[in-house]
Protein backbone atom coordinates (compact mmCIF):
# COMPACT_ATOMS: atom_id res chain seq x y z
CA UNK A 1 0.00 0.00 0.00
CA UNK A 2 1.33 3.43 -0.84
CA UNK A 3 2.00 5.88 1.94
CA UNK A 4 -0.28 8.90 2.19
CA UNK A 5 0.81 11.87 0.09
CA UNK A 6 1.58 15.14 1.81
CA UNK A 7 0.47 18.30 0.04
CA UNK A 8 1.34 21.85 0.91
CA UNK A 9 -1.83 23.93 1.26
CA UNK A 10 -0.35 26.80 -0.79
CA UNK A 11 1.23 24.68 -3.45
CA UNK A 12 -1.36 25.29 -6.12
CA UNK A 13 -1.44 21.67 -7.23
CA UNK A 14 -5.24 21.78 -7.25
CA UNK A 15 -6.46 23.59 -10.38
CA UNK A 16 -8.85 26.51 -10.37
CA UNK A 17 -12.49 25.52 -10.03
CA UNK A 18 -14.13 25.18 -13.44
CA UNK A 19 -10.86 25.32 -15.39
CA UNK A 20 -9.59 21.89 -16.46
CA UNK A 21 -6.02 20.96 -15.57
CA UNK A 22 -3.56 20.95 -18.43
CA UNK A 23 -2.62 17.44 -17.36
CA UNK A 24 -4.65 15.37 -14.95
CA UNK A 25 -3.20 12.08 -13.75
CA UNK A 26 -5.44 10.07 -11.44
CA UNK A 27 -4.51 6.88 -9.56
CA UNK A 28 -1.97 5.87 -12.18
CA UNK A 29 -0.56 2.40 -11.57
CA UNK A 30 1.93 0.33 -13.55
CA UNK A 31 3.69 -2.95 -12.73
CA UNK A 32 6.45 -4.72 -14.62
CA UNK A 33 6.18 -8.37 -13.61
CA UNK A 34 6.37 -8.37 -9.84
CA UNK A 35 7.72 -4.82 -9.62
CA UNK A 36 5.25 -2.03 -8.98
CA UNK A 37 6.93 0.81 -10.86
CA UNK A 38 4.15 3.36 -10.27
CA UNK A 39 1.52 3.00 -7.59
CA UNK A 40 -1.70 5.05 -7.46
CA UNK A 41 -0.05 8.30 -8.44
CA UNK A 42 -2.22 11.39 -8.79
CA UNK A 43 -0.87 14.65 -10.21
CA UNK A 44 -2.84 17.71 -11.34
CA UNK A 45 -0.90 20.25 -13.34
CA UNK A 46 -2.71 23.55 -14.04
CA UNK A 47 -2.17 25.37 -17.31
CA UNK A 48 0.89 27.59 -17.74
CA UNK A 49 2.73 25.88 -14.94
CA UNK A 50 6.29 24.59 -14.68
CA UNK A 51 5.85 21.41 -12.68
CA UNK A 52 8.74 19.22 -11.59
CA UNK A 53 8.67 15.50 -10.88
CA UNK A 54 11.43 14.63 -8.45
CA UNK A 55 12.72 11.52 -6.79
CA UNK A 56 15.74 9.27 -6.56
CA UNK A 57 16.65 6.79 -9.30
CA UNK A 58 14.00 4.09 -9.70
CA UNK A 59 11.27 6.29 -8.22
CA UNK A 60 9.05 5.80 -11.29
CA UNK A 61 9.32 9.34 -12.69
CA UNK A 62 10.16 8.35 -16.27
CA UNK A 63 7.49 5.63 -16.16
CA UNK A 64 4.92 8.33 -15.38
CA UNK A 65 6.18 10.44 -18.28
CA UNK A 66 6.14 7.40 -20.58
CA UNK A 67 2.52 6.74 -19.64
CA UNK A 68 1.49 10.36 -20.22
CA UNK A 69 3.10 10.31 -23.68
CA UNK A 70 1.60 6.89 -24.52
CA UNK A 71 4.82 4.86 -24.66
CA UNK A 72 3.56 2.63 -21.85
CA UNK A 73 -0.06 1.80 -21.14
CA UNK A 74 -1.06 2.03 -17.46
CA UNK A 75 -2.55 -0.96 -15.63
CA UNK A 76 -4.95 1.33 -13.79
CA UNK A 77 -5.84 4.99 -13.55
CA UNK A 78 -6.52 7.71 -16.07
CA UNK A 79 -4.71 10.52 -17.84
CA UNK A 80 -6.41 13.50 -19.42
CA UNK A 81 -5.00 16.49 -21.27
CA UNK A 82 -7.05 19.69 -21.14
CA UNK A 83 -10.08 17.62 -20.19
CA UNK A 84 -9.65 15.06 -23.01
CA UNK A 85 -9.15 11.49 -21.86
CA UNK A 86 -5.96 10.14 -23.47
CA UNK A 87 -5.53 6.92 -21.46
CA UNK A 88 -4.86 4.00 -23.80
CA UNK A 89 -4.16 6.15 -26.86
CA UNK A 90 -1.01 5.58 -28.91
CA UNK A 91 1.81 8.16 -28.77
CA UNK A 92 0.94 9.72 -32.15
CA UNK A 93 -2.68 10.21 -31.06
CA UNK A 94 -1.55 11.79 -27.79
CA UNK A 95 0.80 14.07 -29.74
CA UNK A 96 -2.27 15.28 -31.66
CA UNK A 97 -3.73 16.36 -28.29
CA UNK A 98 -0.79 18.74 -27.95
CA UNK A 99 1.68 16.69 -25.89
CA UNK A 100 5.35 16.70 -26.92
CA UNK A 101 8.39 15.35 -25.14
CA UNK A 102 12.15 15.01 -24.89
CA UNK A 103 14.13 12.06 -23.61
CA UNK A 104 16.48 11.20 -20.77
CA UNK A 105 18.92 9.73 -23.32
CA UNK A 106 19.01 12.09 -26.30
CA UNK A 107 17.21 10.54 -29.28
CA UNK A 108 17.98 12.51 -32.43
CA UNK A 109 17.50 11.08 -35.92
CA UNK A 110 20.78 9.73 -37.33
CA UNK A 111 21.96 11.40 -40.52
CA UNK A 112 19.69 14.46 -40.22
CA UNK A 113 20.97 18.00 -40.05
CA UNK A 114 19.96 20.32 -37.23
CA UNK A 115 17.38 22.05 -39.45
CA UNK A 116 15.96 18.76 -40.80
CA UNK A 117 15.61 17.38 -37.26
CA UNK A 118 13.48 20.34 -36.19
CA UNK A 119 11.57 20.36 -39.50
CA UNK A 120 10.65 16.69 -38.93
CA UNK A 121 8.83 17.86 -35.81
CA UNK A 122 6.55 20.04 -37.93
CA UNK A 123 4.70 17.02 -39.40
CA UNK A 124 1.39 17.86 -37.72
CA UNK A 125 1.58 21.45 -38.90
CA UNK A 126 2.09 20.51 -42.56
CA UNK A 127 -0.82 19.75 -44.82
CA UNK A 128 0.76 19.08 -48.21
CA UNK A 129 -0.22 15.96 -50.13
CA UNK A 130 1.90 13.48 -52.06
CA UNK A 131 0.68 14.74 -55.49
CA UNK A 132 1.40 18.29 -54.30
CA UNK A 133 4.94 17.29 -53.36
CA UNK A 134 5.55 15.40 -56.64
CA UNK A 135 4.35 18.30 -58.80
CA UNK A 136 6.00 20.80 -56.45
CA UNK A 137 2.83 22.88 -56.20
CA UNK A 138 2.95 26.51 -55.00
CA UNK A 139 1.42 25.46 -51.65
CA UNK A 140 4.13 22.81 -51.25
CA UNK A 141 6.86 25.37 -51.95
CA UNK A 142 5.28 27.86 -49.54
CA UNK A 143 4.96 25.19 -46.85
CA UNK A 144 8.61 24.12 -47.19
CA UNK A 145 9.70 27.75 -46.87
CA UNK A 146 7.50 28.25 -43.79
CA UNK A 147 8.76 25.06 -42.14
CA UNK A 148 12.38 26.11 -42.77
CA UNK A 149 11.77 29.60 -41.36
CA UNK A 150 9.91 28.25 -38.33
CA UNK A 151 12.68 25.71 -37.63
CA UNK A 152 15.30 28.47 -37.87
CA UNK A 153 13.32 30.62 -35.42
CA UNK A 154 12.95 27.73 -32.98
CA UNK A 155 16.67 26.97 -33.11
CA UNK A 156 17.37 30.60 -32.32
CA UNK A 157 14.80 30.57 -29.51
CA UNK A 158 16.30 27.52 -27.77
CA UNK A 159 19.81 28.91 -28.22
CA UNK A 160 21.41 26.44 -30.61
CA UNK A 161 24.62 28.03 -31.77
CA UNK A 162 25.57 25.43 -34.41
CA UNK A 163 25.06 25.86 -38.14
CA UNK A 164 21.58 24.70 -39.27
CA UNK A 165 23.14 22.41 -41.89
CA UNK A 166 25.43 20.70 -39.37
CA UNK A 167 24.78 17.04 -38.64
CA UNK A 168 22.72 17.07 -35.41
CA UNK A 169 24.57 14.12 -33.90
CA UNK A 170 27.91 15.98 -34.14
CA UNK A 171 26.79 18.85 -31.89
CA UNK A 172 27.84 19.31 -28.28
CA UNK A 173 25.74 17.52 -25.68
CA UNK A 174 24.03 20.73 -24.59
CA UNK A 175 23.18 21.73 -28.15
CA UNK A 176 21.79 18.26 -28.89
CA UNK A 177 19.45 18.66 -25.92
CA UNK A 178 18.38 22.06 -27.24
CA UNK A 179 17.74 20.63 -30.72
CA UNK A 180 15.59 17.95 -29.12
CA UNK A 181 13.58 20.67 -27.34
CA UNK A 182 13.25 22.62 -30.62
CA UNK A 183 12.00 19.47 -32.39
CA UNK A 184 9.37 18.98 -29.68
CA UNK A 185 8.38 22.66 -29.93
CA UNK A 186 7.96 22.31 -33.70
CA UNK A 187 4.85 20.21 -33.02
CA UNK A 188 3.41 23.40 -31.42
CA UNK A 189 2.45 21.57 -28.24
CA UNK A 190 0.31 22.74 -25.36
CA UNK A 191 2.13 20.48 -22.90
CA UNK A 192 5.87 19.80 -23.02
CA UNK A 193 7.33 16.86 -21.10
CA UNK A 194 11.06 17.13 -20.44
CA UNK A 195 13.04 14.20 -19.07
CA UNK A 196 16.14 15.60 -17.36
CA UNK A 197 16.60 18.52 -19.78
CA UNK A 198 19.79 19.76 -18.09
CA UNK A 199 21.53 16.40 -17.65
CA UNK A 200 25.21 16.82 -18.52
CA UNK A 201 25.03 20.62 -18.60
CA UNK A 202 27.05 23.02 -16.46
CA UNK A 203 25.41 25.60 -14.15
CA UNK A 204 25.38 28.37 -16.74
CA UNK A 205 23.83 26.16 -19.42
CA UNK A 206 21.28 24.80 -16.92
CA UNK A 207 20.31 28.34 -16.01
CA UNK A 208 19.82 29.15 -19.72
CA UNK A 209 17.47 26.17 -19.98
CA UNK A 210 15.61 27.44 -16.91
CA UNK A 211 15.19 30.85 -18.55
CA UNK A 212 13.94 29.12 -21.69
CA UNK A 213 11.35 27.23 -19.62
CA UNK A 214 10.09 30.53 -18.21
CA UNK A 215 9.88 31.98 -21.71
CA UNK A 216 7.94 28.95 -22.95
CA UNK A 217 5.56 29.11 -20.02
CA UNK A 218 5.07 32.78 -20.80
CA UNK A 219 4.01 31.85 -24.32
CA UNK A 220 1.24 29.65 -22.89
CA UNK A 221 2.91 26.27 -22.58
CA UNK A 222 2.53 23.92 -19.62
CA UNK A 223 5.79 22.18 -18.75
CA UNK A 224 6.37 19.01 -16.77
CA UNK A 225 9.97 18.12 -16.15
CA UNK A 226 11.91 15.41 -14.42
CA UNK A 227 14.98 17.01 -12.92
CA UNK A 228 17.77 16.20 -10.49
CA UNK A 229 19.24 19.70 -10.42
CA UNK A 230 17.65 21.01 -7.20
CA UNK A 231 18.90 24.55 -7.71
CA UNK A 232 17.07 24.66 -11.06
CA UNK A 233 13.94 23.12 -9.53
CA UNK A 234 13.81 25.60 -6.68
CA UNK A 235 14.43 28.55 -8.99
CA UNK A 236 12.13 27.72 -11.89
CA UNK A 237 9.48 25.14 -10.86
CA UNK A 238 6.29 26.50 -9.33
CA UNK A 239 5.21 23.13 -8.01
CA UNK A 240 6.69 19.68 -7.70
CA UNK A 241 5.67 16.08 -7.09
CA UNK A 242 8.21 13.96 -5.23
CA UNK A 243 8.13 10.21 -5.83
CA UNK A 244 9.92 7.29 -4.27
CA UNK A 245 9.65 3.58 -5.12
CA UNK A 246 6.69 4.26 -7.40
CA UNK A 247 4.62 6.10 -4.80
CA UNK A 248 3.95 9.79 -4.30
CA UNK A 249 5.73 11.23 -1.27
CA UNK A 250 4.82 14.90 -1.35
CA UNK A 251 3.37 17.54 -3.66
CA UNK A 252 3.53 21.28 -3.42
CA UNK A 253 5.94 24.17 -3.63
CA UNK A 254 9.54 23.02 -4.19
CA UNK A 255 10.95 24.62 -1.03
CA UNK A 256 8.21 23.06 1.12
CA UNK A 257 8.54 19.59 -0.44
CA UNK A 258 12.32 19.50 -0.12
CA UNK A 259 12.05 20.25 3.60
CA UNK A 260 9.85 17.22 4.29
CA UNK A 261 11.52 14.41 6.26
CA UNK A 262 10.12 11.74 3.86
CA UNK A 263 11.70 13.51 0.94
CA UNK A 264 15.06 13.99 2.68
CA UNK A 265 15.01 10.32 3.64
CA UNK A 266 14.27 9.25 0.07
CA UNK A 267 17.22 11.25 -1.22
CA UNK A 268 19.78 10.89 1.57
CA UNK A 269 18.64 7.81 3.54
CA UNK A 270 17.48 7.59 7.16
CA UNK A 271 19.34 9.44 9.89
CA UNK A 272 19.95 6.09 11.62
CA UNK A 273 21.42 4.69 8.34
CA UNK A 274 23.78 7.62 8.13
CA UNK A 275 24.91 7.04 11.73
CA UNK A 276 25.47 3.33 11.04
CA UNK A 277 27.54 4.11 7.91
CA UNK A 278 29.65 6.59 9.87
CA UNK A 279 30.30 3.94 12.60
CA UNK A 280 31.29 1.36 9.96
CA UNK A 281 33.68 3.84 8.35
CA UNK A 282 35.29 4.58 11.69
CA UNK A 283 35.62 0.85 12.41
CA UNK A 284 37.28 0.22 9.02
CA UNK A 285 39.84 2.95 9.62
CA UNK A 286 40.83 1.23 12.88
CA UNK A 287 41.82 2.76 16.21
CA UNK A 288 44.55 4.89 14.62
CA UNK A 289 42.32 6.27 11.86
CA UNK A 290 41.34 9.88 11.87
CA UNK B 1 32.33 -8.70 -73.63
CA UNK B 2 30.67 -7.80 -76.95
CA UNK B 3 28.79 -4.55 -77.49
CA UNK B 4 25.48 -6.43 -77.68
CA UNK B 5 26.24 -8.18 -74.38
CA UNK B 6 27.11 -4.81 -72.80
CA UNK B 7 23.84 -3.27 -73.98
CA UNK B 8 21.82 -6.21 -72.65
CA UNK B 9 23.65 -6.10 -69.31
CA UNK B 10 23.03 -2.36 -68.95
CA UNK B 11 19.35 -2.81 -69.80
CA UNK B 12 18.96 -5.41 -67.07
CA UNK B 13 20.89 -3.15 -64.71
CA UNK B 14 18.21 -0.53 -65.42
CA UNK B 15 15.35 -2.96 -64.74
CA UNK B 16 17.09 -4.13 -61.55
CA UNK B 17 17.40 -0.47 -60.56
CA UNK B 18 13.61 -0.12 -60.87
CA UNK B 19 13.12 -3.16 -58.65
CA UNK B 20 15.74 -1.78 -56.25
CA UNK B 21 13.86 1.55 -56.06
CA UNK B 22 10.74 -0.44 -55.28
CA UNK B 23 12.52 -2.17 -52.37
CA UNK B 24 13.92 1.22 -51.29
CA UNK B 25 10.41 2.73 -51.10
CA UNK B 26 9.50 0.47 -48.16
CA UNK B 27 12.99 0.44 -46.61
CA UNK B 28 12.69 4.24 -46.48
CA UNK B 29 9.87 3.73 -43.97
CA UNK B 30 11.81 1.11 -42.01
CA UNK B 31 10.27 -1.99 -43.61
CA UNK B 32 12.31 -4.70 -45.33
CA UNK B 33 10.10 -6.19 -48.03
CA UNK B 34 10.72 -8.47 -51.02
CA UNK B 35 7.10 -8.04 -52.11
CA UNK B 36 8.18 -5.94 -55.17
CA UNK B 37 9.13 -9.22 -56.89
CA UNK B 38 5.56 -10.44 -56.39
CA UNK B 39 4.14 -7.09 -57.56
CA UNK B 40 6.39 -7.36 -60.64
CA UNK B 41 5.19 -10.90 -61.36
CA UNK B 42 1.51 -9.90 -61.13
CA UNK B 43 2.08 -6.87 -63.39
CA UNK B 44 4.08 -8.85 -65.95
CA UNK B 45 1.75 -11.86 -66.20
CA UNK B 46 -1.35 -9.67 -66.31
CA UNK B 47 0.24 -7.64 -69.10
CA UNK B 48 1.24 -10.84 -70.94
CA UNK B 49 -2.24 -12.33 -70.62
CA UNK B 50 -4.16 -9.19 -71.65
CA UNK B 51 -1.77 -8.44 -74.53
CA UNK B 52 -2.27 -11.98 -75.82
CA UNK B 53 -6.05 -12.15 -75.37
CA UNK B 54 -7.48 -8.65 -75.86
CA UNK B 55 -4.47 -7.00 -77.54
CA UNK B 56 -3.75 -4.56 -74.70
CA UNK B 57 -1.35 -1.87 -75.89
CA UNK B 58 2.12 -1.85 -74.24
CA UNK B 59 1.62 1.66 -72.79
CA UNK B 60 -1.69 0.64 -71.19
CA UNK B 61 0.08 -2.51 -69.99
CA UNK B 62 2.64 -0.36 -68.19
CA UNK B 63 -0.08 1.84 -66.67
CA UNK B 64 -1.96 -1.29 -65.60
CA UNK B 65 1.23 -2.66 -64.04
CA UNK B 66 1.65 0.54 -62.00
CA UNK B 67 -2.00 0.67 -60.87
CA UNK B 68 -2.20 -3.04 -60.09
CA UNK B 69 1.10 -2.90 -58.22
CA UNK B 70 -0.02 0.10 -56.15
CA UNK B 71 -3.31 -1.60 -55.27
CA UNK B 72 -1.49 -4.80 -54.31
CA UNK B 73 0.95 -2.70 -52.26
CA UNK B 74 -1.95 -1.24 -50.26
CA UNK B 75 -3.49 -4.68 -49.81
CA UNK B 76 -0.16 -6.19 -48.71
CA UNK B 77 0.36 -3.36 -46.23
CA UNK B 78 -3.11 -3.87 -44.80
CA UNK B 79 -2.35 -7.56 -44.28
CA UNK B 80 1.23 -7.56 -43.00
CA UNK B 81 1.98 -4.13 -41.54
CA UNK B 82 1.05 -5.21 -38.01
CA UNK B 83 3.85 -7.77 -38.01
CA UNK B 84 7.18 -7.02 -36.37
CA UNK B 85 10.24 -6.36 -38.54
CA UNK B 86 11.65 -9.81 -39.36
CA UNK B 87 8.23 -11.51 -39.41
CA UNK B 88 7.10 -8.87 -41.90
CA UNK B 89 10.16 -9.56 -44.09
CA UNK B 90 9.43 -13.31 -43.91
CA UNK B 91 5.82 -12.71 -44.93
CA UNK B 92 6.95 -10.83 -48.06
CA UNK B 93 9.43 -13.62 -48.92
CA UNK B 94 6.49 -16.02 -48.59
CA UNK B 95 4.62 -13.88 -51.14
CA UNK B 96 7.43 -14.48 -53.65
CA UNK B 97 7.26 -18.23 -53.02
CA UNK B 98 3.45 -18.21 -53.32
CA UNK B 99 3.77 -16.22 -56.55
CA UNK B 100 5.76 -19.02 -58.19
CA UNK B 101 3.21 -21.63 -57.09
CA UNK B 102 0.43 -19.49 -58.59
CA UNK B 103 2.33 -19.06 -61.87
CA UNK B 104 2.86 -22.81 -62.17
CA UNK B 105 -0.76 -23.67 -61.34
CA UNK B 106 -2.78 -20.93 -63.03
CA UNK B 107 -1.91 -22.45 -66.41
CA UNK B 108 -4.62 -20.71 -68.43
CA UNK B 109 -3.49 -17.26 -67.32
CA UNK B 110 0.28 -17.70 -67.01
CA UNK B 111 1.18 -20.57 -69.32
CA UNK B 112 2.11 -22.68 -66.28
CA UNK B 113 5.56 -24.26 -66.14
CA UNK B 114 6.09 -23.47 -69.84
CA UNK B 115 5.63 -19.73 -69.27
CA UNK B 116 4.23 -17.22 -71.73
CA UNK B 117 5.36 -14.80 -74.43
CA UNK B 118 5.13 -11.05 -73.89
CA UNK B 119 5.26 -8.22 -76.49
CA UNK B 120 8.61 -6.46 -76.50
CA UNK B 121 7.67 -2.93 -77.61
CA UNK B 122 8.49 -1.45 -74.21
CA UNK B 123 11.89 -3.12 -74.12
CA UNK B 124 13.75 -0.04 -75.35
CA UNK B 125 16.19 2.42 -73.82
CA UNK B 126 13.64 5.19 -74.12
CA UNK B 127 11.02 3.45 -72.00
CA UNK B 128 13.58 2.16 -69.52
CA UNK B 129 15.24 5.54 -68.95
CA UNK B 130 11.80 7.18 -68.90
CA UNK B 131 10.64 4.84 -66.12
CA UNK B 132 13.84 5.39 -64.12
CA UNK B 133 13.65 9.17 -64.50
CA UNK B 134 10.01 9.24 -63.37
CA UNK B 135 10.74 6.94 -60.37
CA UNK B 136 13.84 8.94 -59.40
CA UNK B 137 11.97 12.23 -59.81
CA UNK B 138 9.07 11.08 -57.62
CA UNK B 139 11.42 9.94 -54.84
CA UNK B 140 13.58 13.07 -55.08
CA UNK B 141 10.50 15.33 -54.86
CA UNK B 142 9.15 13.35 -51.91
CA UNK B 143 12.48 13.51 -50.05
CA UNK B 144 11.84 16.79 -48.20
CA UNK B 145 8.05 16.63 -48.33
CA UNK B 146 5.78 15.98 -45.35
CA UNK B 147 5.78 12.28 -46.23
CA UNK B 148 9.54 12.14 -46.85
CA UNK B 149 10.51 13.74 -43.54
CA UNK B 150 8.07 11.45 -41.72
CA UNK B 151 9.48 8.38 -43.54
CA UNK B 152 13.02 9.38 -42.48
CA UNK B 153 11.84 9.81 -38.90
CA UNK B 154 10.01 6.45 -38.83
CA UNK B 155 13.03 4.64 -40.29
CA UNK B 156 15.44 6.17 -37.77
CA UNK B 157 13.28 5.92 -34.62
CA UNK B 158 9.63 4.93 -34.98
CA UNK B 159 8.91 5.54 -31.28
CA UNK B 160 10.21 9.13 -31.37
CA UNK B 161 8.42 9.70 -34.69
CA UNK B 162 5.16 8.78 -32.98
CA UNK B 163 5.63 11.49 -30.35
CA UNK B 164 5.82 13.97 -33.24
CA UNK B 165 2.32 12.90 -34.27
CA UNK B 166 3.47 10.57 -37.05
CA UNK B 167 1.63 7.26 -37.42
CA UNK B 168 4.29 4.75 -38.56
CA UNK B 169 1.71 2.38 -40.06
CA UNK B 170 0.19 5.12 -42.16
CA UNK B 171 3.62 6.13 -43.48
CA UNK B 172 4.53 2.49 -44.14
CA UNK B 173 1.25 1.99 -46.01
CA UNK B 174 2.18 4.85 -48.35
CA UNK B 175 5.65 3.30 -48.71
CA UNK B 176 4.04 0.01 -49.79
CA UNK B 177 1.83 1.78 -52.35
CA UNK B 178 4.84 3.52 -53.93
CA UNK B 179 6.77 0.25 -53.79
CA UNK B 180 3.89 -1.54 -55.50
CA UNK B 181 3.67 1.04 -58.30
CA UNK B 182 7.43 0.81 -59.00
CA UNK B 183 7.41 -2.99 -58.65
CA UNK B 184 4.52 -3.35 -61.11
CA UNK B 185 6.30 -1.12 -63.65
CA UNK B 186 9.57 -3.02 -63.15
CA UNK B 187 7.76 -6.32 -63.80
CA UNK B 188 6.27 -5.07 -67.07
CA UNK B 189 9.67 -3.71 -68.16
CA UNK B 190 11.45 -6.95 -67.24
CA UNK B 191 8.87 -8.94 -69.24
CA UNK B 192 9.21 -6.57 -72.21
CA UNK B 193 12.99 -6.99 -72.35
CA UNK B 194 12.88 -10.77 -71.95
CA UNK B 195 9.77 -11.18 -74.17
CA UNK B 196 9.23 -14.44 -72.33
CA UNK B 197 8.35 -14.96 -68.66
CA UNK B 198 8.10 -18.18 -66.69
CA UNK B 199 7.84 -19.41 -63.08
CA UNK B 200 11.49 -18.57 -62.34
CA UNK B 201 11.55 -15.07 -63.85
CA UNK B 202 10.24 -13.41 -60.70
CA UNK B 203 11.66 -15.59 -58.01
CA UNK B 204 13.91 -15.35 -54.96
CA UNK B 205 17.10 -14.85 -56.98
CA UNK B 206 15.80 -11.57 -58.44
CA UNK B 207 14.70 -10.50 -54.96
CA UNK B 208 18.06 -11.14 -53.34
CA UNK B 209 20.02 -9.54 -56.19
CA UNK B 210 17.97 -6.34 -56.02
CA UNK B 211 18.09 -6.31 -52.21
CA UNK B 212 21.88 -6.68 -52.41
CA UNK B 213 21.91 -3.79 -54.89
CA UNK B 214 20.09 -1.59 -52.34
CA UNK B 215 22.51 -2.59 -49.57
CA UNK B 216 25.50 -1.93 -51.83
CA UNK B 217 24.25 1.40 -53.17
CA UNK B 218 22.71 2.59 -49.94
CA UNK B 219 19.20 2.61 -48.53
CA UNK B 220 19.35 6.18 -47.24
CA UNK B 221 19.10 8.11 -50.50
CA UNK B 222 17.06 7.40 -53.62
CA UNK B 223 20.21 7.44 -55.80
CA UNK B 224 21.70 4.57 -53.77
CA UNK B 225 19.58 1.74 -55.25
CA UNK B 226 20.25 2.97 -58.80
CA UNK B 227 24.03 3.06 -58.25
CA UNK B 228 23.90 -0.28 -56.42
CA UNK B 229 21.88 -1.99 -59.16
CA UNK B 230 24.22 -0.78 -61.90
CA UNK B 231 27.37 -1.85 -59.99
CA UNK B 232 25.87 -5.15 -58.86
CA UNK B 233 24.67 -6.09 -62.36
CA UNK B 234 27.73 -4.99 -64.31
CA UNK B 235 30.45 -6.19 -61.91
CA UNK B 236 29.69 -9.95 -62.20
CA UNK B 237 29.76 -9.63 -66.01
CA UNK B 238 33.15 -7.90 -65.88
CA UNK B 239 34.50 -10.42 -63.38
CA UNK B 240 33.26 -13.37 -65.45
CA UNK B 241 36.02 -12.75 -68.02
CA UNK B 242 38.71 -12.84 -65.31
CA UNK B 243 37.31 -15.09 -62.60
CA UNK B 244 35.18 -17.50 -64.62
CA UNK B 245 32.82 -19.40 -62.32
CA UNK B 246 34.13 -17.59 -59.24
CA UNK B 247 32.61 -14.20 -60.17
CA UNK B 248 29.74 -14.67 -57.70
CA UNK B 249 32.22 -15.37 -54.90
CA UNK B 250 33.90 -12.03 -55.59
CA UNK B 251 30.61 -10.11 -55.69
CA UNK B 252 29.56 -11.84 -52.46
CA UNK B 253 32.82 -10.88 -50.75
CA UNK B 254 32.44 -7.32 -52.07
CA UNK B 255 28.97 -7.13 -50.51
CA UNK B 256 30.31 -8.32 -47.15
CA UNK B 257 33.15 -5.77 -47.32
CA UNK B 258 30.64 -2.99 -48.10
CA UNK B 259 28.39 -4.05 -45.19
CA UNK B 260 31.37 -4.03 -42.79
CA UNK B 261 33.16 -0.86 -43.90
CA UNK B 262 30.40 1.23 -45.52
CA UNK B 263 27.28 -0.05 -43.76
CA UNK B 264 25.10 2.74 -45.14
CA UNK B 265 26.13 1.94 -48.73
CA UNK B 266 28.03 3.78 -51.45
CA UNK B 267 25.63 6.75 -51.59
CA UNK B 268 25.54 8.10 -48.05
CA UNK B 269 24.71 11.70 -47.31
CA UNK B 270 25.49 11.21 -43.62
CA UNK B 271 29.11 10.33 -44.43
CA UNK B 272 29.44 13.49 -46.51
CA UNK B 273 27.97 15.56 -43.68
CA UNK B 274 30.29 13.96 -41.12
CA UNK B 275 33.32 14.73 -43.29
CA UNK B 276 32.10 18.32 -43.65
CA UNK B 277 31.65 18.57 -39.86
CA UNK B 278 35.21 17.30 -39.35
CA UNK B 279 36.62 19.80 -41.83
CA UNK B 280 34.72 22.56 -40.00
CA UNK B 281 36.17 21.48 -36.67
CA UNK B 282 39.74 21.67 -38.01
CA UNK B 283 39.78 24.83 -40.14
CA UNK B 284 43.23 25.99 -41.24
CA UNK B 285 44.16 28.90 -39.00
CA UNK B 286 45.57 32.13 -40.38
CA UNK B 287 49.32 32.28 -39.88
CA UNK B 288 49.50 28.59 -38.98
CA UNK B 289 52.38 27.17 -41.01
CA UNK B 290 51.46 23.59 -40.23
CA UNK B 291 48.14 24.05 -42.02
CA UNK B 292 49.84 25.13 -45.24
CA UNK B 293 50.99 22.67 -47.85
CA UNK B 294 54.64 21.96 -47.37
CA UNK B 295 57.01 21.89 -50.31
CA UNK B 296 58.87 18.55 -50.75
CA UNK B 297 62.34 20.14 -50.50
CA UNK B 298 61.44 21.59 -47.05
CA UNK B 299 60.54 18.12 -45.77
CA UNK B 300 63.73 16.47 -46.99
CA UNK B 301 66.05 19.32 -45.97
Amino acid sequence: MSSPTRSAPDAGVVPDAGAPSAVSIVDLTKSFGGLKAVSEVTIQVPTRRIHGILGPNGAGKTTVLNMVSGFIQPDKGSISVFGDEVTGLSPHQIARHGVARTYQNIRLFAGMTVLETVAAGAYLKRSSTIPGAIFFSPSERRERREVRDRATDLLRQVGVRAEPDALAETLSYGDQRRVEIARALATEPRVLLLDEPTAGMNDAESHEIGELLLELRGSGLTLILIEHNMRLVEEFCESVSVMNSGAMLAQGAPSWCLEQDDVKEAYFGKRSDAARIATLRRARRGPGGS
Amino acid sequence: MSTTAWITTLQFAGVNALFALSIYATLWTGVLSLAPIFFGAVGAFTFGYLAGTVGLSPFLGLVLGVVLGAALGALTAALVIRLDSHYLAMATIAMVLIGRVLVVNLTELTGGAAGTLVPGELGTWLWLIGCLVVAGYVLARLAKSRFGMAADAVREDAAVAQTLGISPRRIQLVGFVISGAFGGAAGVMQASFLQYIGPDTFYTHLGFVTLAAVVLGGAFHWAGPIVGAIVFTILPELLKDVMGEYDRVVTGVLLVVIIIFVPRGLVDLRRVRLLRARSRQDPPRAGDDSARPTAPQEVTA
